[in-house]
């Protein structure tokens, strides 16, 4: 038997080791193992080497453990304590549904009540000898807007007690 | 598998402490020596050990739960080790690349396998393993001591499947001389 001929199967013993070896060239390997002391002794200092890897042992400092679990809990408390800022910052932020309905109702108002004191001016304004114009110039200015910013204000509130808080 | 894969996943993912613990408890001594072969030392391991397992807790929601979780955390350890390799120079990156450097221990240190050999077989080996090329001493623990597959090897140290079964040959030849000649 020659040395390429030992060397192929010397090769397939690696591969079979490293888990690449076909299921039909493993049998063919196996028969020309049992009757090849050359590539026996291969495959038993293979193995030897194999085992041998096993034989160390690294020692792991116990305090390494104790380090590393006490560095995880803190992450995740600091990470847990960030998560909840952000959750309580976005539930601060958040306008109540209270908030919106007043908003809605006072928007409401603002409209209707502008449009009462538009028709009462309107009675008013030939009496008193006042041009139209000047009389919606009037009621939008004096009237409608305050009412929109104060309606604007209910939505803002949340926000200004936080920051008194 | 798919359960408790599944299981560490989901803990993963909800940042659960007990569960983490619990893979700490369970794969650090494995970490470590797999910290070892890719480093050739055992000083500065502890450092990059602790760091692993606080990126897994940052980033454990990426892992899937459809392979095996040691090649996913070997696969963490390997890219914090590499990069503190590219950031420190007291350590050679070339040394775990493959260019041909070796990486040892600060001088006048015994080597790690030394100290760790604990059988007859390993005493031999521990000098020619402190001098293979990292990427076979680190091919060859995880096929043999880690038991991952080659495509799971492939995938941690992002070579091709061909690759990784050179370097574990390359590591069988020049580990195997020291038995050859001998009956077990």
């Amino acid at each position: 038997m020659n040395v390429d001929h030992h060397g192929t199967f010397q090769r397939m013993i690696d591969e079979s080791l490293a888990g690449m070896l076909s299921a039909e060239k493993e049998q063919s390997l196996r028969a020309h193992l049992s009757t090849c002391a050359a590539c026996e002794e291969y495959l038993s200092a293979t193995n030897r080497v194999i085992a041998g890897l096993s034989g160390f042992s690294f020692e792991v400092n116990p305090a390494l453990n104790a380090g590393v679990l006490a560095a995880i809990r803190l992450q995740a408390e600091e990470a847990r304590g960030i998560l909840a800022y952000h959750t309580g910052t976005m539930r601060q932020s958040s306008v109540p549904f209270r908030n919106w309905a007043a908003f809605a109702g006072a928007l409401w108002l603002s409209f209707v009540g502008s449009e009462l004191v538009y028709q009462m001016a309107g009675r008013l304004a030939v009496p008193m000898q006042i041009v139209s114009a000047q009389l919606r110039a009037g009621v939008v200015v004096f009237w409608l807007l305050p009412s929109l910013c104060a309606a604007l204000c209910l939505l803002a509130a949340p926000g200004q007690k936080r920051g008194l808080a | 598998m798919g359960s408790e894969t599944q299981r560490i996943a989901l803990g993963l993912r909800q940042r659960d402490v007990v569960v983490l613990e619990g893979l700490v408890e369970q794969y650090q001594y494995r970490l470590v020596r797999y910290l070892v072969s890719l480093l050739g030392r055992r000083d500065g391991v502890d450092d990059f050990v602790q760091e692993t397992w606080l990126r897994v807790l940052e980033r454990g929601g990426s892992y899937d739960g459809q392979s095996r979780f040691e090649p996913w955390l070997f696969r963490v350890a390997r890219n914090i080790a590499l990069d503190a390799i590219r950031k420190r120079p007291m350590f050679s990156l070339d040394s775990i690349e493959g260019n041909g450097v070796r990486s040892s221990p600060a001088s006048g240190e015994p080597s790690p396998y030394t100290l760790a050999a604990r059988t007859q077989d390993a005493e031999r080996l521990a000098h020619s393993l402190q001098t293979l090329e990292p990427v076979c001493r680190e091919a060859l623990v995880l096929r043999f001591q880690e038991d991952l597959s080659l495509q799971e090897i492939s995938g941690i140290v992002g070579a091709p499947v061909s690759t990784v079964a050179s370097r574990i040959y390359r590591g069988l030849a020049t580990l195997r001389p020291q038995f050859e000649g001998e009956t077990a």
